[in-house]
C-alpha cells in the first residue's frame, strides 16, 4: 500500500501560463516515455522479480516514479492556469481544451492517449530491464 | 493561499525553508534507499539513513506543529478543525 506526502518532491512555481510549452511538456506525463508509464511499468514488473533486492528496487523506484508524475502535472497545471479564451485558440490548445478544458489528462505530445501498449512486463529478469533501461535512458 | 500564514511574510518563508529542508532531507533518504536495495549489508549507508531519518522525522514533527499535516502518520494538535483537507495542496502556487 502506499501513503501520501503532502508536498512536491522538487518544488514547481511558474508565474507565467504558456499553453504552447504545456502541449510539450504533456508528453512526460502521459506519453510513450513518461511518468505514468514509467511508474506503471516498474510497478507492473515486480510480481515475476525473482531477486528480492531487485524487486525493492522496482518497487521504490515505481513509487518515486510516482512524484515525478505528480511533478509534472503541477508543471502542465501552472502553465494553462488562467488561460483567456484567445490564449486557448491562438495557442492551439483548443484542441485539448474541447475534450478536457483545463483539467489534467495523460496523453503524448501528438494527443495520442496514454496506453499500456506503452511498456511491457514479461517476467524475464533481462528483458524486463532491458525494457527499463530503454524507457529510461536519456535520449 | 489558505496556510495560515498568508498575513505574515516571515512566518510564509519559513514555512517554505522548513519545506525546502524536508525536501533535501528526502531526496538523501531516496537516493539511500535505492542503493541499500541493492547493497543491503552496506552498514555505513544503514547508518546514515538511520540518521537522516531521524533528522526527517524533526523536521516533519516542527512543520506539521507550525503549519499543519503534510503526512498522516505526524498529525498537528488542533483537534477542531481537518488542516490536511482544509489547507492548499501542492501543486497551487504559492505552496513551495
Amino acid at each position: 500500500m502506499w501513503n501520501y506526502e503532502k508536498r512536491l518532491q522538487f518544488p514547481v512555481k511558474i508565474t507565467q501560463t504558456n499553453p504552447e510549452i504545456a502541449q510539450v511538456i504533456i508528453t512526460q506525463y502521459g506519453g510513450p516515455d513518461g511518468e505514468l508509464s514509467a511508474s506503471m511499468r516498474y510497478l507492473a514488473q515486480r510480481y515475476t522479480m525473482p531477486f528480492n533486492t531487485v524487486t525493492g528496487v522496482l518497487t521504490d523506484i515505481g513509487t518515486e516514479e510516482l512524484a515525478h508524475f505528480e511533478m509534472i502535472c503541477a508543471i502542465v497545471y501552472q502553465l494553462t492556469r488562467d488561460l483567456t479564451p484567445e490564449q486557448i485558440k491562438e495557442s492551439g490548445f483548443d484542441k485539448y481544451y474541447v475534450d478536457h478544458t483545463l483539467a489534467l489528462w495523460p496523453q503524448a505530445a501528438g494527443g495520442i492517449p496514454f496506453n499500456a501498449c506503452e511498456f511491457q512486463s514479461k517476467g524475464d529478469v533481462i528483458t524486463d530491464l532491458m525494457e527499463d533501461m530503454a524507457a529510461d535512458a536519456p535520449h | 493561499m489558505n496556510m495560515g500564514c498568508n498575513t505574515c511574510m516571515d512566518s510564509c518563508s519559513d514555512r517554505k525553508r522548513l519545506l525546502m529542508e524536508i525536501g533535501k532531507v528526502d531526496f538523501v533518504l531516496k537516493d539511500l534507499n535505492l542503493y541499500l536495495d541493492t547493497h543491503p549489508y552496506d552498514q555505513q549507508a544503514i547508518e546514515a539513513f538511520r540518521q537522516y531519518n531521524n533528522l526527517k522525522t524533526a523536521l516533519v514533527r516542527e512543520y506539521t506543529e507550525k503549519y499543519g499535516p503534510i503526512v498522516l502518520n505526524c498529525l498537528d494538535n488542533n483537534d477542531r478543525e481537518w488542516k490536511w483537507a482544509l489547507q492548499d495542496w501542492p501543486w497551487e502556487r504559492g505552496y513551495h
